[in-house]
């Protein structure tokens, strides 16, 4: 570790190296938050579907706070966590829909699309297709993927992804409605 | 197909939206020549609306229906532990109702049961009528854990209260409830640590039901997913947000977050991400100010308007918010029942605690008078006790030496060791006693004389700072002769414009006058810091200047004064002090375009400075005062408010400084047409007033502003009790100004009961002893207008005692 990491957090250094845009940064960042995230995010699988499941808000706002208490991560760069922490999480659960598939085919039969913690219904098959709808989402419009990002992944409001986004709610409310409905068209189009 | 069109795609989907469904399809079409875009655009916004109308989570599942011996009949909630519903169960052929808690398995964890049963017997013993009991606990065939509690139908605290609209006392009352359950409870040991108006039923018979008692403990802790899953976090202590240890400051914290959301309409921070939430939690941001979160919608569940809201609020409930809401546990209410305490006294109309100067307060103001930028965050005692003896000496280099230092060090240790061991257990130690007793301990650690004096010296201003007179005086008498005895110009110097600023403090004009003449002589001398000659000169001046002698000489010592400060780059609030006493000067001479600039030019110092309440909330009420003085009231308001709340903060909301603030904010009040508000807020503090020696004369502010707000709303008799018994008392004291407002506020008190015999004499003695004003006092267009208001009032009572009314005078003797 450089003399720059241990001082900042290595964290925020690799979230700003990623933020200014150097790809191996975020490797390595999933390197640092990934075991964390996927032990905290394991606790989601191991539930037998009650009612109602953590919410990954807290998750991931455990997570947020324990980097903070490690000084590995500074509060000026929460938008950049929060950003990650949606993708990573992202990945995980497409991670686990994946050797979900690879254990049982699962032929799955169309859930409706719910936009509180999406993924939670969703069927293996169907993770896969979001997580391919999501990439053709990313190319045309980033800023729209961040935001179901943080919206389906992390369960944040609109409240806090409008925060985080810097915009309104409002905004964020109007742009789901579409982007919802486009994903929702794509996933049973194909 | 999407990438390429996709903005006009959105465009298209959101004009969808906005036409109605008998245009919409035309409307689209209209947009756009591409066929295969608007079919597309139509396409997700049907898909959309299908989306909007389907149903929104479902119930309990249909797996859900038995668990263990209940039958579950509906969801009641949910939340981050799990769900909750409503159980039936068949007891002696009867059925039973209960509130029954799945809890999901992070929260549970596997020792759960193991943990419930070591817990159910404290639980057990919680027997209070507003605390809902725990009954079972259990595994469901599905393997998940199981709470089952006393089931209550009710309302919410929140919506049971807006419902209803009910006023901030009904509120208070509902909420005193609350506390006397929590209290309870941390009477038996057991903290809640989840308080939230969502945990607080109130049954159809308006009895007040917390729920959830002792959960938090069978709930366990030693995974990462503790705090923020746990407790909600808008109303989680920021040391539950830092996974601290919690303790019963945590239910403090949540119970003034409650209170907050109760009295205002919506919780602290309403709008912001757990993720700032824990980043004020980590940086201890002060707590976000009650009159800040009323809305119209608020004051309206609360059946009043939006500025009778924040009229109410504003003051000791907001003072009481804010005490629960510190981010320290230890700056916080010390128990539930403390906090139930200052609530009950609001509501009797008592003063509250909160407002009293703790020991920390004053610590924190011997602190400043070190001129010690002590950051929010410093909260080791050692820390406080290098900064303070770094601090206190730091201007003397008497530092140079790491032995002195060392010493240094050593005996503020001490001092602070021998004040906390008193402190235990004990009321706090008070800070004049902190400072004798520093006194007394110095010379065991302080060999050097010159240091020694030095150290004298700052404890005596420290003393000095506190308002312990007395003691500040005999030290610095004793400094001052040993100074003398040393040859020390500048200790000397220093040490008696402090005693002659003590003496005209204390009425000993002819004392101060000596002795601040004597401290700017010897301040000339060579050798002497440019500190402390600017203090000779200002002390010197000021208090001359105080006695109305206005020389030029004065002026010019206090202009040396402030170009000295600026020169030598004094310390911040050496500036500041100087600055503000030569723009407070100009003002008191009337001179008010040269005034502003000079106050403003001390504030934006005093801002730099975290700890400079009690300063600037003298130069707030100058700004208001120069403000009102331009006859600008409404801009006088706000600027009395912060006076006072910052002398509130400083010396007490029951101190003579805070009082004369609202007195001069109820004036200001009246001016504006608002005499009613004036009259509630005067007589709210009007116990406090009564309570001040030599209240009449020296704080006839008061009784001035009352008198006059009663007369605005017709209450003639009323003022004119008050006024007379002003007038009584205060004949001789008063200078002729004050004493001429006196009789004017008299004369309309009695013309206002159609006395105009008896309130002709006074108006005439008021007319008299204006025109004996000297210029310089009412150089302002308020001064003027109280003349031509005093006119029209003589011609008023002159008419009715007389016949017809004679011609106004065309204008006072002194306007133009």
């Amino acid at each position: 570790m450089t003399d720059d990491k241990s001082k900042h957090g290595e964290v925020t250094v690799l979230l700003r190296e990623w933020a200014a845009g150097k790809p191996d940064a975020l490797d390595r960042l999933f390197e640092l938050v990934y075991p964390d995230l996927r032990r905290i995010a394991g606790s989601l699988f191991r539930g037998e579907r009650p009612g109602h499941l953590l919410q990954p808000t807290s998750v991931v706002n455990e997570l947020f706070l324990k980097l903070i208490r490690q000084r590995s991560l500074r509060f000026e760069d929460r938008e950049h966590f929060y950003s990650l922490s949606a993708r990573l999480m992202r990945r995980v659960l497409m991670d686990h829909a994946r050797s979900q598939l690879r254990d049982k085919r699962d032929a799955g039969v169309s859930v409706p699309f719910e936009e509180a913690l999406a993924w939670i219904d969703v069927k293996p098959v169907e993770a896969i297709d979001l997580d391919r709808v999501l990439n053709e989402l990313e190319a045309l419009d980033p800023r729209k993927c961040r935001m179901v990002e943080f919206r389906f992944f992390l369960g944040f409001t609109a409240e806090e992804t409008a925060e985080l986004l810097n915009t309104s709610k409002a905004t964020v409310d109007r742009e789901m409605r579409f982007v919802r409905a486009w994903l929702y068209e794509r996933l049973h189009s194909t | 197909m999407d990438s390429d069109n996709w903005s006009l795609l959105q465009t298209l989907f959101h004009l969808a939206e906005e036409t109605p469904a008998e245009d919409r399809e035309r409307v689209i079409a209209e947009h756009c020549s591409d066929p295969e875009l608007v079919r597309r655009a139509l396409e997700i916004f049907y898909t959309s609306s299908a989306l909007d109308d389907s149903p929104p989570m479902p119930g309990p599942t249909a797996s859900l229906v038995r668990v263990g011996p209940y039958s579950l009949i509906r969801l009641l909630g949910a939340g981050g532990i799990g769900s909750v519903y409503l159980a039936e169960r068949i007891v002696g052929g009867a059925p039973q109702r209960a509130a029954l808690k799945m809890l999901s398995p992070h929260a549970a964890g596997a020792s759960f049961i193991e943990r419930f049963h070591r817990e159910q017997h404290i639980l057990g013993s919680l027997d209070h009528p507003n605390i809902t009991r725990l009954i079972d606990a259990g595994l469901a065939d599905s393997g998940q854990q199981y709470l089952v509690m006393e089931f209550v139908d009710g309302e919410h605290l929140d919506l049971y209260c807006d419902h209803r609209k009910l006023g901030i006392e009904e509120r208070l009352r509902l909420f005193l409830e609350v506390c006397n359950a929590v209290a309870y409870a941390h009477r038996n040991l057991i903290v809640h640590l989840d308080l939230k108006p969502s945990n607080i039923l109130v049954s159809q018979e308006g009895v007040v039901k917390l729920l959830d008692f002792g959960t938090s403990k069978l709930i366990r802790t030693d995974s990462l997913l503790t705090t923020t899953v746990m407790a909600t976090p808008a109303y989680a202590s920021p040391e539950q947000l830092r996974n601290e240890s919690v303790t019963t400051a945590c239910d403090v914290y949540a119970l003034g977050a409650i209170l907050f959301e109760l009295l205002s309409g919506r919780r602290p921070y309403a709008n912001s991400s757990v993720a700032a939430m824990i980043e004020r939690a980590v940086t201890e941001e002060r707590p976000e100010d009650l009159l800040a979160a009323i809305t119209a919608e608020g004051a309206q569940n609360r059946g009043v308007s939006e500025m009778r809201l924040s009229q109410s609020l504003s003051g000791d409930l907001q003072t009481i918010v804010e005490k629960c809401l510190q981010p320290r546990p230890s700056e916080r209410y010390v128990s539930v029942d403390s906090l139930a305490q200052d609530v009950r006294r609001y509501l009797e109309g008592e003063p509250v605690m909160a407002r009293r100067q703790t020991a920390i307060y004053r610590l924190g103001k011997f602190v400043r008078r070190h001129r010690v930028g002590v950051t929010a965050c410093a909260t080791a005692a050692m820390l406080l006790v290098g900064a303070v003896s770094y601090a206190a000496w730091r201007q003397q280099q008497a530092l140079r030496e790491a032995r002195r230092a060392e010493q240094m060090q050593l005996f503020m240790h001490q001092l602070f060791r021998l004040a906390n061991s008193n402190y235990t257990g004990k009321p706090a130690v008070t800070v004049p006693e902190f400072l004798r007793l520093g006194v007394k301990m110095l010379p065991d650690y302080i060999r050097d004389p010159a240091d020694l004096l030095q150290a004298k010296i700052a404890l005596a201003e420290s003393m000095f700072d506190n308002g312990d007179l007395d003691d500040a005086k005999t030290i610095f008498e004793q400094t001052a002769a040993s100074a003398r005895s040393m040859g020390n110009a500048d200790a000397e110097a220093e040490s008696e414009a402090f005693e002659g600023h003590i003496a005209f403090s204390q009425g000993d004009v002819a004392g101060g006058k000596q002795l601040t003449a004597d401290a700017l002589q010897i301040s000339q001398r060579p050798g002497v810091s440019p500190a402390v000659r600017v203090r000779a000169a200002d002390y010197y001046a000021w208090n001359r200047d105080s006695l109305y002698l206005f020389s030029d000489e004065d002026l010019r010592l206090l202009r040396f004064a402030a170009d000295e400060a600026r020169r030598s780059n004094l310390p911040l609030h050496e500036k500041a002090d100087a600055i503000h006493l030569l723009g407070s000067n100009l003002e008191f001479r009337g001179h008010l375009d040269e005034a502003k600039p000079l106050l403003d030019e001390a504030l934006g110092l005093l801002n730099q400075d975290p700890a400079s309440v009690c300063d600037k909330a003298e130069i707030y009420g100058e700004l208001a005062y120069l403000d009102e003085a331009k006859l600008d009231f409404q801009g006088a308001l706000p600027l009395y408010q912060r006076a006072n709340s910052g002398y509130s903060a400083c010396s007490g909301a029951d101190g003579r400084e805070a009082i004369s603030m609202l007195a001069w904010e109820a004036a200001a009040l009246t001016s504006l047409g608002r005499a009613p508000e004036a009259v509630r807020l005067l007589e709210q503090a009007r116990p406090a007033w009564e309570k001040l020696p030599d209240r009449y004369c020296r704080w006839g502010i008061f009784a001035n502003s009352l008198a006059r707000a009663y007369i605005a709303t017709g209450r003639y008799k009323e003022a004119e009790g008050l006024i007379s018994q002003l007038a009584t008392t205060c004949e001789k004291v008063t200078a002729p100004v004050g004493m001429g407002f006196v009789e004017y506020i008299w004369a309309e008190s009695l013309a206002g009961q159609q006395r105009y015999q008896d309130a002709l004499p006074h108006a005439e003695l008021a007319r008299k002893d204006w025109g004996e004003i000297p210029a310089s006092v009412t150089l302002n267009p308020e001064g003027d207008k109280r003349v031509a208001d005093l006119d029209h009032l003589l011609a008023d009572i002159q008419g009715h005692l007389h016949g017809p009314p004679p011609p106004l005078p065309d204008s006072h003797p002194r306007a133009n």
